[in-house]
């Protein structure tokens, strides 16, 4: 027994050593984007984490079919994952392998900026712009992927646009008015309460919901480096502006913004909720323009839905057209696998992509095509799809994909508990900037 | 049939399922306690840290205590509703003389049904809004008083994830406690009745002694299960709202997965297996000293 217990530890460190080699290498410069030689047609894969029979899988199995007729051998084998948070432990679990595919998806996460630093992607703006095609992109498309500094390794294939949705006869129930000012929400909500409306339908489940709501006061009172300062313990949230975020998400907890047991409910309970006339507002983007623009939305609400974008407040630093308009997840190719074979792929697809995307009624993340509005859209598609052209320059990021996954986790917990009450906005200051202190030095060094 | 059992053949044949069991079981135990004493998220260069996973999990981390005493909470509520309710759903179920099969079957139900099904179900049941089957029920008996929105209020939380782990295997302890039950001689149970026992004294000299082993083996599947507990909690709550429901298990699982930290994870994974080593010896040394008192 003895013998085999030291066989067993032996073993175990060896594999163990092996995997840590293993991690090490990179093969390829990344910033060589455009390999030379034959080009030789095999099965390549993308790891995905996009709806399983949306608009991006869908376009990109087909121009993977017309590459393949002129190149027999090769196949795009997608591999998805929707749910997120699995998506993202399948991610770092290959990435911890050294076993990712050819080309995989990312947010500008701290951990993917680890996997560049270490020379595991390809430079995206090199390799955009070697293709020709870096211009046609929006500046606030490539902008959302980038990392703090500047540097671009993922290509977005969606542009989307965050508003608040609202009823307007559930507003005018209550005698309220759409608000000017973030600071005009908490009393907002306790007038609908009285009138027995849930003010906003959110998915707790997921937890990013709410993440965003505590991203609007620090976006319009000091802009979008307070979250980068902030991430790195350069801020903190006793500074005034992460005050200003921490008191506010207390009000609209005690004026019981969200539906009763929200953190419970998942994201088509809040959709529900809203599409069904229970809910006044609702914060969604864009991808949901299907469900809330088209005559698939619920009759009985179909003419009172609108929406706003992200109020201001008094002395906002971010203007009224600058608020979340990510451009989803991205692309990021791996530096080890890329060859002849992928970068040809990649400049027939990336080509193509744009036209056959915006047909489908979705915002291109290029300004080279126009989106065709379906036929079964109500006047607020038109409406949707053209603010995306009075932007702005600065976009609010989500912070999920800015903070270390430690403090996000955290902060995801914590905010909850604020909004519930179960904790005080001191309490909550506190964790959050220990939180940042214990977790940021070993992300952001 | 072996025309002759070797000692030689047993060996050959015992020797694949224990090379199995090391390479499942104990190769990834052994490797736990390796990464535990390194700082290292995947893609970096692994750092010998010592002992500073341990010296931060037991005396500077409040989440990791406050999912210890939440998992003993749990675990608490799991035992008593599946060995107590077995223990008396398996008792009733023996002075029944029609319809056991069916009761059997009803109670074995949930056990084989998938565990999302029934967090989803239970996340239905408990909701506030639209109001679920428990906050209706509380209304029409009078009690609407105590309706709540069960899973985002901290003080219920807990018990409110604990109570679908327990109900879900409910029905499979009482079946191995029912088979031991009816094992007990009647001659027994008779003679006992005509020195005039009553039922209690009859249930607690009698019977009870008689599936004490039996009574063993399923305390120590509970408690292991129990112990180990992680689907219902994270798929209903994902720990929350805070912590309230967060366990040893899935704060584990978030920490090596969500944070990245597998060096830190694999302490905390280290502690669960000593957790149920010690749980284990607890069990054995209790039950031991009373039958032997």
């Amino acid at each position: 027994m003895k013998k085999l217990f030291r066989a067993a530890a032996v073993a175990a460190v060896t594999a163990l050593a092996l995997t840590a080699c293993g991690g090490g290498g990179a093969a390829t410069n990344p910033a060589n984007v455009s390999p030379t030689g034959e080009i030789k047609p095999r099965e390549i894969s993308w790891l995905l984490s996009r709806p399983a029979d949306g608009a991006v899988i869908n376009i990109m199995k087909k121009l993977a079919d017309d590459y393949a007729k002129d190149h027999p051998g090769f196949a795009l084998n997608l591999i998805t994952t929707p749910d997120r948070p699995s998506y993202i432990q399948k991610l770092e679990t290959l990435a911890a392998a050294n076993k990712l595919p050819e080309l995989f998806d990312t947010d500008a996460t701290p951990f993917a900026q680890q996997l560049a630093k270490q020379g595991k992607m390809v430079d995206a703006d090199k390799l955009l712009k070697s293709l020709e095609i870096y211009d046609d992109y929006r500046p606030g498309a490539l902008d959302y992927q980038r990392f703090d500094d500047g540097s671009l390794y993922m290509i977005p294939f969606q542009f989307e646009l965050e508003f608040i949705w609202y009823n307007k006869a559930l507003l005018e129930k209550a005698g309220v008015a759409v608000p000017k000012s973030l600071d005009d929400i908490p009393a907002m909500c306790t007038a609908l309460r009285n009138a027995g409306i849930t003010p906003i339908a959110i998915d707790g489940q997921d937890q990013w919901p709410l993440e965003r709501y505590v991203a609007y006061q620090p976006f319009r009172a000091a802009g979008p480096d307070f979250v980068q300062k902030l991430k790195k313990g350069e801020a903190s949230f006793t500074d005034a502006a992460g005050q200003k975020t921490v008191t506010w998400m207390a009000e609209l907890g005690k004026a019981k913004c969200f539906q009763d047991g929200f953190s419970a409910q998942g994201y088509s309970d809040a959709q529900n909720q809203f599409t069904s006339g229970q809910a006044a507002m609702y914060n969604i983007g864009t991808w949901e323009l299907p469900s809330l623009a088209t005559d698939k939305l619920n009759p009985e609400v179909r003419d009172d839905i609108d929406f706003f974008t992200l109020p201001t407040t008094e002395g906002s630093v971010t203007s009224a057209n600058e608020f979340v308009s990510p451009s989803g997840i991205g692309m990021a190719v791996n530096s080890k696998t890329y060859d002849p074979l992928v970068s040809d792929f990649l400049k027939f697809a990336l080509d193509k992509y744009p036209a056959e995307y915006a047909a489908t009624g979705a915002l291109s993340p290029t300004t080279n095509v126009q989106t065709a509005i379906p036929a079964n859209a109500t006047p607020l598609y038109k409406k949707a799809l053209e603010t995306a052209n009075t932007l702005g320059d600065k976009q609010a990021m989500p912070w999920d994909t800015q903070l270390d996954p430690t403090t996000n986790g955290r902060l995801q917990q914590e905010l909850v508990l604020l909004v519930q009450g179960n904790i005080t906005p001191e309490q909550f200051t506190k964790t959050m900037d220990d939180a940042i202190k214990q977790n940021a030095p070993k992300f952001f060094k | 049939m072996l025309p002759n059992r070797s000692r030689t053949s047993v060996l050959v044949f015992l020797l694949p399922p224990l090379l199995l069991y090391c390479a499942a079981v104990l190769f990834p135990i052994l490797q736990s306690l390796f990464l535990s004493f390194f700082s290292w998220n995947g893609i970096s260069d692994m750092e010998f840290v010592g002992l500073a996973n341990y010296v931060r999990m037991l005396t500077a981390d409040d989440i990791f205590w406050r999912a210890f005493f939440n998992a003993l909470i749990y675990l608490a509520i799991c035992l008593v509703l599946q060995l107590g309710g077995a223990l008396v759903v398996a008792s009733l179920l023996t002075s029944l003389r029609r319809g056991r099969e069916l009761i059997k079957t009803l109670y074995l139900l949930p056990a084989v049904i998938s565990t999302v099904a029934i967090a989803f179900l239970f996340v239905r049941i408990y909701s506030i809004d639209p109001v679920g089957l428990l906050n209706q029920l509380l209304h029409w008996v009078g009690l609407g008083s105590f309706e709540r929105a069960w899973l985002s209020d901290v003080n219920t939380v807990l018990a409110a994830v604990s109570a679908p782990e327990g109900w879900r295997f409910t029905g499979l302890y009482m079946l191995i406690i029912y088979a031991a039950l009816i094992a007990v001689p009647k001659e027994l149970e008779e003679a006992a009745v005509l020195d005039g026992a009553s039922k209690w004294t009859l249930f607690t000299k009698i019977r009870f002694p008689y599936i004490r082993p039996v009574w063993i083996t399923t305390t120590i599947m509970a408690t292991t299960y129990g112990l180990r507990g992680f689907d219902i909690p994270y798929l209903m709550t994902n720990g929350g709202p805070g912590q309230s429901s967060e366990l040893l298990t899935t704060y584990m699982y978030k920490t090596a997965f969500t944070s990245t930290d597998f060096g830190y994870a694999s302490t905390i994974a280290v502690f669960i297996v000593i957790e149920c080593l010690v749980a284990v010896g607890l069990i054995l040394f209790m039950l031991k000293r009373k039958a032997d008192s």
